[in-house]
């Protein structure tokens, strides 16, 4: 009898185990591939609009090299068109809209090492307000073309991103490594990048991420032209 | 000879055999389940959560929007041209550069914002740098702080206790002027004045939206000594 209660009491146990198991397995195969569902379907979406993105800027960029032998054309035609040609390609040069070269710097921004703890976050990457501070000072230092990633900067130029990820008006995203190239006096940018006392927030991450900044003059540096959006619909000259 | 006892394993011993060896099977199979998933998330993340990926989604869009806004504005310019109607490349060239002037902040502006009015002390140049940029990013045409025109490329700096912007002091109170598109700007004052009230340093932080703002502060333009057109 005890024999027969003793079997009895294994079955239960292992079938009791068995319907747990069978349980846990359900929802732990039923929640990470929903999560991987749902995240594909995020990075499909991202693509997706990544590439009409590239699409809509090469067509900006064509449409913008078709005005301009258009606008060429006509002032061929006349010394007035001429002159206010002229004065057109001068301030599309001020607004970011004419690829230009010449002597500048060349700075790296790349992500450190991520902290033990968690509490130390995303502090070893790269983010917008780096770029953002970065940019500033090379303004500050007289720069006179700045592009980040290959996206020139213009006057209506604005930074945001999450996380590791940088976003330039109406760019796609960009990720370390960041590279910034600005035209201008060598000399004075690669001093202000020399002084400890700049960019704060980085040096600061230097340390505590072995965040990764480095740059280097050099003789003759090309920036694009903008092909990004520069509306102005709500202001009028007053 | 008497033959040897066969001993016969009692039936619970088999039984019980069988149950570990079941139950060793589904801990197996749960771990190796376990293990495969966990990797394929993994292996799909690559560090981007899926709330990034929604703001990003969110980003593109409007991007994209605005892209296709421009290209039609081009568009049309191109037609303008491509019509060789007798004044319409002059009329299209002015247009263009007074819209440039305004771009670039070289003439007075004016069109519907926000003014949003902070004083603080302690407030440095990076703080005045991310409002400005939280501004732009909501598409700002035009900024003025304290009667100082403000674009991307005017250096926002840190002089001691001071912060200048295009090398002048601007002291608090700050008032920052901004064109625009009044919803998608005050969306953003409103944001703001919520995170400058909780700030210590900051004894009075607001914004109005005003129909008209003019501002009349310009940049004075830099002729260019280093960059050279391609």
């Amino acid at each position: 009898m005890s024999r027969l209660a003793g079997v009895a009491a294994v079955a239960l146990v292992a079938l009791a185990v068995g319907f747990v198991l069978a349980g846990q397995v359900r929802a732990q195969l039923l929640t990470p591939s929903n999560q991987v569902a749902r995240y594909q379907a995020l990075v499909r979406s991202v693509q997706e609009l990544e590439a009409a993105n590239a699409d809509e800027r090469g067509q900006i960029a064509d449409l913008r090299a078709q005005i301009d032998a258009l606008e060429s054309d006509a002032a061929a035609r006349s010394a007035t068109t001429q002159a206010l040609k002229n004065q057109v390609s001068d301030l599309r040069a001020h607004a970011g809209l004419v690829a230009m070269h010449g002597p500048g710097v060349e700075v790296f921004l790349r992500n450190g090492v991520p902290g033990r703890d968690s509490s130390s976050g995303s502090g070893y990457q790269v983010n917008f307000q780096d770029v953002q501070d970065l940019v500033n000072l090379l303004f500050a230092q007289g720069a006179e073309a700045v592009a980040v990633g290959g996206r020139r900067i213009t006057p209506l130029s604005a930074f945001s991103g999450s996380g590791g990820q940088i976003v330039i008006d109406q760019g796609p995203p960009l990720a370390s490594p960041v590279k910034v190239d600005a035209i201008g006096d060598r000399n004075r940018m690669l001093a202000a990048l020399d002084d400890p006392s700049s960019l704060p927030g980085v040096r600061a991450r230097q340390v505590q991420f072995s965040l990764h900044l480095t740059f280097t003059g050099l003789p003759d540096i090309s920036v694009p032209a903008s092909d990004s959006s520069l509306q102005v619909p709500h202001v009028t000259a007053s | 000879m008497s033959r040897r006892p066969r001993t016969r394993r009692p039936p619970v011993r088999g039984v019980r055999g069988l149950s570990v060896w079941l139950i060793a099977l589904l801990v197996a199979l749960v771990a190796t389940v376990q293990i495969r998933s966990q990797a394929e998330v993994e292996r799909s993340l690559v560090g981007v959560d899926t709330t990034s990926l929604a703001f990003l989604i969110d980003d593109l869009h409007s991007a994209n929007e605005s892209l296709a806004s421009q290209k039609t504005d081009l568009t049309n310019l191109r037609a303008t041209l491509q019509s060789g109607q007798a004044g319409a490349a002059d009329q299209a060239l002015t247009d263009e550069a007074q819209r440039l002037r305004a771009i670039d902040g070289l003439i007075p502006v004016q069109g519907p914002g926000v003014v949003m009015e902070l004083d603080a002390r302690g407030l440095t140049a990076l703080d005045l740098q991310d409002a400005l940029n939280n501004f732009m990013a909501a598409r700002a045409e035009a900024i003025d702080v304290n009667d100082h025109r403000v674009v991307t490329g005017v250096a926002v700096e840190q002089d001691g206790g001071n912060v200048t912007v295009g090398g002048a002091v601007v002291s608090p109170p700050w008032t920052i002027s901004v064109i625009g598109d009044p919803v998608k700007l005050a969306e953003v004052a409103d944001l703001m004045t919520q995170q400058l009230l909780a700030d210590r340093r900051v004894r009075a932080a607001g914004y109005r939206t005003v129909n008209d703002i003019v501002i009349s502060s310009v940049i004075r333009e830099k002729p260019f000594v280093y960059a050279i057109p391609s």
